[in-house]
């Protein structure tokens, strides 16, 4: 073999190796919607701490290469980096860490307040359950349609830990559906809030929330973990986690630990959840029919929910005293797209009342919402695994 | 300090004994073979009567130490061997040791045998040689061949299997699944998912009707107390609360009635006094936060 033979049969091998000679129409279409992504974080601000990382994820997972090289750098392929990483989305451990930070980001004041606005985050609830109806009517097994369900919860780390538990094939196609959703909230949900009420309906005046003592947030964490998980033990490593999290924010004395949680770590967790959740979306794995299923179910479950939540205030404001009715604005923060839905609920109501913030009472059923996705994917958890 | 490590580590070791000895409890004798004429072989191809543990938990355990005997006075008679990384079961698994009285061909070969025609009693103890952890009596009816077994994996009714319908199955599970039954059973009962969201929202409305109900009443105690703590401080027996005498320290009321002398006596009071502003400290919550807004509302982005 002459010098030249040899150069020319390596650089031949290289190519063989590169993006170029192993791309399929796939890999092409799936690094257009991390573009979108990534668009639609950077310039017109969609959950850009989510999507920034999913969508530059989706980019590294189908960035394409010869897969028969043994390379170890897919992320399906095990003792690769990313495969590594991907074990906190698989095994199901990123989303409880999200969770503890979540808890010591939340206020629960607004609930622990007024205790009734938790009924409004079971009642949107109904979103999963109806989207689970949905997918079986489209063919879905119980354990695949429970996975994609919990979409409605509008909780992505809840959404990642089950689908991760139920239908692990299915799970990159859930968790980029369940945080598209989350991002497209102020789109879907104020057209459903203006449908189901009525403009008197919108001008209710929520009594403002009592002062809630320092000793009823401490409690608080501590009695809701028990009675949730002695009620759903399936539920325990979300809801642990959550109420965890709020004591170390509560308590007073582990301010450090509250703030890791809160910051550093729900940080890092975010950026690797983001990530290798979007590079999971493999054009190969990604693209397919039931693909195209899961969104429409996942849109599905965020209308029956947010719709659900809204409806429900209404017929709970036909038991309540003339002065307790509770404005139905604040049903759509039944799903836990927290703080969005809350956020949504508070705008609206400043349209039509310009001194009408609802913002904190919309707050009580936002992490009621987390409470009880929570528990709806423990119930799921616990009929289907 | 000294007390308190002291303390700190009776409470870790008490705690680390019993997580331990919840996690051997867990320990199943599975199923036995007696008389093995054409059963399984062991590593030297020779038949002999065998015993399957089975680990109930869903983690690890580890069984060197733990006796195995069949007889009632002798609880120490087998100690499984220390040092073999294969008595680490795994979660839900199954370890066979052959009861064929040789100890020295291996940690899975006890130093006692099965006698046929007999009522075999097998124990297994734990590390203490005195607390049993399962046990089973096998029928002196039992024939060749045929294993006595529980009708699931660590748990239900102890039967004759004969190998036929009913299999014998050293280091598996006894009863052999192919599809997950509870999936399988929702597909049929409840084909259109009705039932799983009539069941799963009640359990969720009733989760957080608990937490709700909990908080009134957390909530209502909260309130007397804080009153009674007021009435306290303020030098107020109850009977004047009741008289009329009630304690006035809402911040609205006060300030509607600073408002109410000042447009109609139009009254100041003048002090010698030095006014120290002081930040006002809140609970930090990056929820709220304008410099981290987590999830701000979409919008276009206006660069300056």
């Amino acid at each position: 073999m002459s010098f030249g033979d040899f150069l020319l049969k390596n650089l031949q091998q290289f190519w063989e190796l590169t993006g170029f000679a192993n791309a399929e129409i796939g890999n092409f279409i799936m690094i257009l919607v991390g573009l979108i992504f990534i668009y639609l974080a950077i310039k017109r601000n969609f959950e850009p701490m989510l999507l920034v990382p999913i969508g530059f994820g989706i980019l590294i997972g189908n960035v394409p290469f010869n897969t028969t090289a043994g390379l170890e750098i897919g992320i399906y392929e095990q003792g690769s980096v990313l495969n590594i990483l991907y074990n906190g989305v698989s095994a199901g451990w990123y989303p409880p860490l999200i969770f503890l930070g979540i808890g010591a980001m939340t206020d629960f004041s607004a609930l622990i307040a007024n205790p009734k606005l938790m009924l409004i985050g079971a009642a949107a609830q109904f979103g999963i359950f109806g989207a689970y109806m949905v997918a079986l009517a489209l063919g879905f097994a119980p354990d695949q349609a429970g996975a994609i369900a919990i979409i409605g919860g509008a909780d992505g780390p809840t959404a990642i830990f089950l689908s991760s538990k139920l239908a692990p094939n299915l799970m990159g196609a859930i968790a980029v559906s369940a945080y598209s959703y989350m991002a497209l909230v102020p789109l879907i949900q104020p057209p459903l809030m203006r449908l189901f009420t009525t403009k008197k309906e919108r001008l209710i005046r929520m009594r403002p929330a009592r002062a809630v003592s320092q000793n009823e947030k401490i409690i608080f964490p501590i009695v809701g973990m028990l009675l949730t998980c002695f009620v759903v033990p399936s539920g325990l490593p979300l809801l642990g986690m959550l109420f965890f999290g709020n004591l170390l924010r509560e308590c007073g004395v582990t301010n450090r630990l509250a703030k890791t949680a809160s910051n550093a770590l729900t940080d890092i967790v975010t950026i690797l959840l983001g990530m290798t959740v979007g590079a999971s979306t493999q054009a190969s794995q990604f693209l397919t029919l039931q693909t195209i299923f899961i969104f429409f179910l996942g849109f599905m479950a965020f209308v029956i929910a947010s719709s659900s939540g809204v409806l429900f205030v209404k017929l709970f404001n036909l038991v309540l005293p003339k002065d307790k009715k509770i404005n139905p604005l604040i049903g759509n923060a039944g799903v836990s797209a927290v703080p969005m839905s809350a956020r949504i609920s508070n705008n609206l109501g400043l349209e039509y009342d310009p001194s009408n913030y609802l913002l904190m009472h919309a707050m009580g059923p936002n992490v009621a919402g987390v409470i009880g996705s929570a528990v709806a994917a423990g119930v799921l958890l616990g009929f289907l695994a | 300090m000294k007390r308190k490590l002291f303390l700190t580590a009776i409470f870790v070791a008490a705690a680390v004994s019993i997580v331990s000895a919840q996690s051997r409890k867990a320990l199943r004798v599975n199923e036995v073979m007696v008389e093995n004429e054409s059963s399984i072989i062991d590593d030297y191809g020779e038949h002999h009567g065998w015993i399957e543990l089975f680990n109930s938990n869903f983690a690890p355990l580890e069984i060197s130490s733990i006796y195995i005997t069949n007889d009632k006075h002798d609880p120490k008679k087998y100690p499984v061997p220390l040092g073999d990384v294969n008595t680490r079961i795994a979660k839900r698994q199954h370890v066979v040791f052959f009861a064929d009285g040789q100890p020295d061909k291996g940690t899975f070969h006890t130093n006692f045998v099965l006698e046929p025609g007999k009522e075999n009693w097998i124990g297994i103890y734990d590390a203490d040689g005195v607390t049993l952890i399962d046990e089973v009596t096998i029928p002196a009816s039992l024939t060749a061949d045929n294993s006595y077994a529980r009708s699931v994996d660590g748990a239900g009714e102890w039967g004759v299997r004969d190998g036929g319908e009913a299999y014998i199955t050293p280091s598996s599970a006894n009863v052999i699944r192919d599809t997950n039954n509870k999936i399988e059973e929702f597909a049929e009962r409840d084909a259109n998912g009705f039932g799983m969201t009539v069941m799963a929202m009640c359990i969720v409305f009733s989760a957080l009707l608990l937490l709700c109900l909990c908080f009134y009443g957390i909530g209502k105690i909260g309130a007397s107390v804080s009153r009674l703590n007021k009435m306290r401080a303020h030098g107020v027996e109850k009977h004047d609360v009741e008289k009329g005498e009630i304690v006035h320290d809402s911040g609205e009321e006060i300030a509607a009635i600073v408002m109410a002398l000042h447009d109609h006596l139009n009254a100041h009071d003048t002090e010698n006094a030095v006014l120290t502003i002081n930040k006002v400290k809140r609970a930090y919550s990056p929820w709220s936060s304008k410099i981290y807004g987590l999830r701000e509302v979409p919008g276009v982005n206006h660069r300056h």
